[in-house]
C-alpha cells in the first residue's frame, strides 16, 4: 500500500510529541499521517460561516418540506438521538421504500473530502442534494423545494438576509445545510484530550488499546491522521446485507440501485452485493471497496460498516482479528480486490478488550439537539413585494 | 399573427354563410356514438391492475384511480384535484372516459402526442405521483402476479416501457356507451336542447364530433378559482409547474395562464385559453370547467347565456344568447342525455384485492435479477 513516507510526516509526529508519550512508536515503524487531536473543520471560501446561515441551515436540516412528500427531513435518516445516523443496519428510506446502505453520522462529516460510502460527493454542499433528491432517500425535486420555500415568509426573509435571494434559491438550501453541519463537530473526546497532553484522559486499558491500534492490530494503517481515516477505498470482505435475501422491499431497492448506478445489463442480472466504488469508476478492481470511515462518535453510531453488518465494537474487532471476511468481490478472479492489509491478528481476549476500550475513547459527550420550531406556510399577497 | 387573423376572418365568413343557410354549424354532421376501440384484452387487463395500484407512486400511496375514480366518471368529484402528499392540485380532474380518442391532453393541451407520454408524465410528475420510473419497474418486477401478467400479455419481463403501454391499452376500454343520445332515446326536452345546441346557443362551434370537443383551446372568460391563490399548497404547486414549464414572472402570476404554458405567445393572446372539454359523462363529472368553479350544468348554461366572463382574450363567439328559462332547461336536458352507463363493473375496474406487500424472492442468490 501507499505509505507516503515523508520526512515532513516524521517531523510532524515528532513535533506533536507523540513519540515522547512513550508508546514505542518505532515498533509500528509507521509512515502514515500521525494520529492527532482534531482541530476545526475547513470552511470553503465560497460558503463562509455566519451565525444566521448556520441557524437557517439548522431549520432546513429539520424541515420535512424539503422531502418529496413533505414528510422526510435530513433528520429522519440522520437522527440526533441515533448518533445522527440511523440505528438499523440499512437506513430507512423514503416512505414506501428502504435504503440500501447504512446511514452515516453527520457528526464530523465537515472534515471529510469524500462523502457517501464511496465518495460520490466531495463536499457537504454536494452531498445534501444527493440525499434530498434521491428516489430512495428524500425524493424531493428542486422546483418544488423552491416553490414550497417561497410560501414560508420566515424563510423568504432569512434567505434574503443570508444570501440576498429575492426568493429562496435551492442551491442556497444546500449551502445553509452545509454551514449547519460544519458546527456538528466532535473534537473533544478523551482521545483528543489525551493527544493534547492530558495523560489522565485515557485509562490504562485504553492506552494499551491505543498501542495495539498502532501496533499489533495495525488499525492505523487506514484509520490514521486526526480524523482516523485515510479516506481511501478498501474491500475488507464485509459480508453482504442479510436484508437482500430476506426482504422483498430490500430486493427492489437493490435492483433499483444497479439501474441508477448505470451497470451493464449483464452485471445487473448477476450481481448480488453492493459493488461500492465500482459504481463510480466501473473498474472491476474497485468492486466491493468502500471509503474508510472516521472512528470518532462511534459509541453512538452502531451498527457499523456500509451495510451495518456489525452491531458493536466486539464484533468489529473479531472481524479484523480473523483477517476480515469474504464477499462476492473477494472470490475467484476477484481475489485480489480484498486488501492485503488484513491478516489474522492473533489478539488475546485481553488485547481485544483493550482495543474496544480504546475505540470507546474516541467518543465524548453525546451531541443532543431537539427539533427546532419550524416556520409555517402563508399565502402570498396579491401584489408581491419582493425583497 | 397574419395567419391567425386570416383564419379568424374565414371562420366568420364560413359561419355567416352557415347561419344564413340553415343556422347549423359546419361540424354538426360529426355527432354520433364514440366508436369502440380494438383492444388487446391481456394488455388491457394488465393496464387495469396497474391503474389501480398505488405502488406506482413514489410513496406507494397514490394510484391513477386516486383522482380518476370510476364512480365519479373517472374524475374525482372535486372542484380542484388532490395532488401528491405535500402539494395540492390547481385544476379540475378531467374524466378519462373517451380519453384515448383525444388529440391533446390536459386542460392546457400541453401534451399532443399520445397516452404513453401522458402516462409517463402523470407517474413521474412531482406533484402527481412523484415516481422514479426505474424504481417503479423494480417494484412491479417484485410482484409475481405482474410477472405472469406481463409475460402473458407478450411484454416479457416487467419494464417501465411496458407499463406505459399497458395503461393506455386499458384506457382504450373506457369508451362511453348507452347514453340516451346514442340510443336515440332522448326526451322531448333533450331533443329541443340538441337543436339549441346546434343552433341558437352555438355550442357546437367548439363542442363538435362524437366527444363534443374540437380538441383546441379557447378563452371563455371563466373566472379564476380564488382557492388556488389563497391556499399555499395549491399556489405553490402552480409555481413549481410554472417554473418547470418556463413561464416568465411565475412568482407574480395570480391566474392560470392555460395554453400559454405551452405556446408562450409574446403578445399573451393565448393566456386563459383552455381545451374544449368533452361533454360526455357530465352527470358523473362535475364540478365543471378547468378549475371547477361551476357546480352544476345549470351554472354552466347560465354562464354561456350571459355571454361568458370578462377577459381581454375572450373568444368573440362567446356572446349573450338570450335563452329563455325553458330553453336553458332544455339545453341542460340535452347535456344530461350525453351520459351513459357508469363504467364501474369488473370490465373496467380491477376488483381483486392487490397484495401490496412485496413477496421476497426465494433463493435470491441463485436467481437472476
Amino acid at each position: 500500500m501507499k505509505k507516503g513516507k515523508t520526512l515532513s510526516h516524521a517531523i510532524v509526529a515528532a513535533s506533536l510529541g507523540i513519540a515522547g508519550l512513550g508508546f514505542g512508536f518505532s515498533a509500528a515503524a509507521d509512515v502514515n499521517p500521525p494520529l492527532a487531536a482534531l482541530g476545526m473543520p475547513p470552511v470553503p471560501r465560497d460558503n463562509p460561516q455566519t451565525p444566521e446561515k448556520i441557524e437557517l441551515g439548522k431549520l432546513l436540516f429539520f424541515d420535512s418540506r424539503i422531502g418529496g412528500d413533505a414528510s422526510v427531513s435530513c433528520a429522519d435518516c440522520h437522527v440526533p438521538k441515533q448518533g445522527w445516523g440511523f440505528n438499523d443496519p440499512i437506513s430507512r428510506g423514503y416512505p414506501g421504500v428502504i435504503h440500501w446502505r447504512n446511514s452515516q453520522t453527520v457528526i464530523n462529516a465537515a472534515y471529510l473530502g469524500k462523502l457517501f460510502w464511496v465518495g460520490a460527493a466531495k463536499s457537504l454542499e454536494a452531498q445534501a442534494p444527493g440525499a434530498a433528491l434521491g428516489a430512495v432517500s428524500g425524493n424531493g425535486e428542486r422546483d418544488m423545494v423552491e416553490a414550497r420555500l417561497a410560501f414560508i415568509p420566515e424563510y423568504v426573509k432569512r434567505f434574503n438576509q443570508v444570501f440576498g435571494d429575492d426568493w429562496p434559491k435551492v442551491n442556497n438550501v444546500w449551502k445553509a445545510m452545509a454551514a449547519f453541519e460544519r458546527t456538528l463537530i466532535h473534537n473533544d473526546t478523551p482521545f483528543d484530550k489525551f493527544m493534547r497532553g492530558d495523560r489522565s484522559a485515557l485509562s490504562e486499558e485504553q492506552v494499551r488499546g491505543f498501542q495495539l491500534f498502532q501496533g499489533k492490530a495495525n488499525c492505523v494503517e487506514c484509520h490514521n491522521g486526526p480524523l482516523l481515516t485515510d479516506q481511501k477505498f478498501y474491500n475488507l470482505g464485509v459480508p453482504r446485507a442479510e436484508d437482500w435475501s430476506e426482504s422483498g422491499l430490500a430486493q427492489i431497492t437493490f435492483r433499483y440501485e444497479q439501474l441508477a448506478k448505470g451497470v451493464t445489463e449483464k452485471l445487473y442480472r448477476k450481481i448480488k452485493d453492493d459493488a461500492g466504488l465500482y459504481y463510480r469508476t466501473k473498474q472491476k478492481s474497485d468492486m466491493g471497496k468502500f471509503r474508510t470511515p472516521p472512528l470518532r462518535y462511534t459509541a453512538y453510531t452502531a451498527p457499523f460498516m456500509h451495510n451495518g453488518s456489525f452491531f458493536d465494537f466486539d464484533e468489529i474487532v473479531d472481524f479484523y482479528n480473523e483477517g476480515g471476511g469474504t464477499n462476492e468481490f473477494t472470490d475467484g478472479v476477484m481475489a485480489k480486490n480484498k486488501t492485503k492489509l488484513l491478516k489474522k491478528l492473533g489478539l488475546t481476549d485481553e488485547e481485544k478488550a483493550d482495543l474496544v476500550a480504546f475505540l470507546e475513547s474516541l467518543s465524548g459527550e453525546e451531541i443532543k439537539m431537539t427539533t427546532p420550531k419550524l416556520p409555517p406556510y402563508a399565502p402570498l399577497p396579491a401584489v408581491v413585494q419582493a425583497n | 399573427m397574419n395567419r391567425t387573423v386570416s383564419s379568424r376572418i374565414s371562420w366568420w365568413a364560413a359561419l355567416a354563410v352557415g347561419v344564413a343557410v340553415i343556422a347549423s354549424p359546419v361540424v354538426a354532421a360529426d355527432f354520433g356514438p364514440v366508436p369502440m376501440l380494438k383492444v388487446d384484452a391481456k394488455k388491457a387487463a394488465l393496464g387495469k391492475r396497474l391503474f389501480f395500484d398505488a405502488r406506482l407512486s413514489g410513496d406507494a400511496g397514490v394510484s391513477c384511480s386516486t383522482c380518476h375514480i370510476p364512480e365519479k366518471g373517472f374524475g374525482d368529484g372535486l372542484a380542484l384535484s388532490k395532488a401528491y402528499p405535500g402539494s395540492d392540485g390547481f385544476r379540475n380532474t378531467p374524466t378519462l372516459i373517451n380519453t384515448a380518442h383525444k388529440a391533446a391532453w390536459f386542460h392546457d393541451g400541453r401534451l399532443g402526442t399520445n397516452l404513453n407520454d401522458v402516462t409517463r408524465e402523470m407517474i413521474t410528475e412531482t406533484y402527481v405521483m412523484n415516481m422514479d420510473m426505474r424504481l417503479m419497474q423494480e417494484r412491479v418486477k417484485q410482484d409475481p402476479v405482474y410477472v405472469k401478467m406481463f409475460k402473458d400479455a407478450g411484454y416479457g419481463e416487467p419494464s417501465n416501457g411496458s407499463v406505459r403501454k399497458a395503461i393506455p391499452e386499458y384506457l382504450k376500454t373506457l369508451t362511453s356507451r348507452g347514453s340516451p343520445f346514442d340510443a336515440g332515446k332522448m326526451s322531448a326536452a333533450a331533443q329541443s336542447g340538441f337543436e339549441l345546441f346546434k343552433g341558437k346557443a352555438g355550442c357546437s362551434q367548439c363542442h363538435s364530433g362524437p366527444r363534443f370537443s374540437d380538441d383546441t383551446p379557447h378563452n371563455l372568460g371563466v373566472p379564476e378559482n380564488p382557492e388556488i391563490w389563497s391556499n399555499p399548497a395549491r399556489h405553490m404547486t402552480y409555481v413549481a409547474f410554472g417554473m418547470f414549464m418556463g413561464i416568465e414572472n411565475y412568482m407574480n402570476i395570480r391566474r392560470d395562464v392555460g395554453a400559454h404554458i405551452r405556446t408562450h405567445k409574446a403578445d399573451g393572446s393565448d393566456i386563459g385559453k383552455f381545451m374544449t372539454p368533452t361533454l360526455r359523462e357530465l352527470t358523473h363529472t362535475g364540478p365543471y370547467m378547468h378549475n371547477g368553479v361551476m357546480k352544476t350544468l345549470e351554472d354552466v348554461v347560465a354562464f354561456y347565456n350571459r355571454g361568458g366572463g370578462d377577459d381581454i382574450n375572450k373568444d368573440p363567439r362567446i356572446k349573450p344568447l338570450s335563452l329563455s328559462q325553458e330553453e336553458s332547461a332544455n339545453l341542460v336536458a340535452f347535456l344530461q342525455s350525453l351520459s351513459g352507463q357508469p363504467l364501474t363493473g369488473p370490465e373496467h375496474v380491477w376488483k381483486d384485492p392487490i397484495n401490496v406487500n412485496y413477496a421476497v424472492i426465494k433463493d435470491w442468490l441463485k436467481q437472476k435479477n
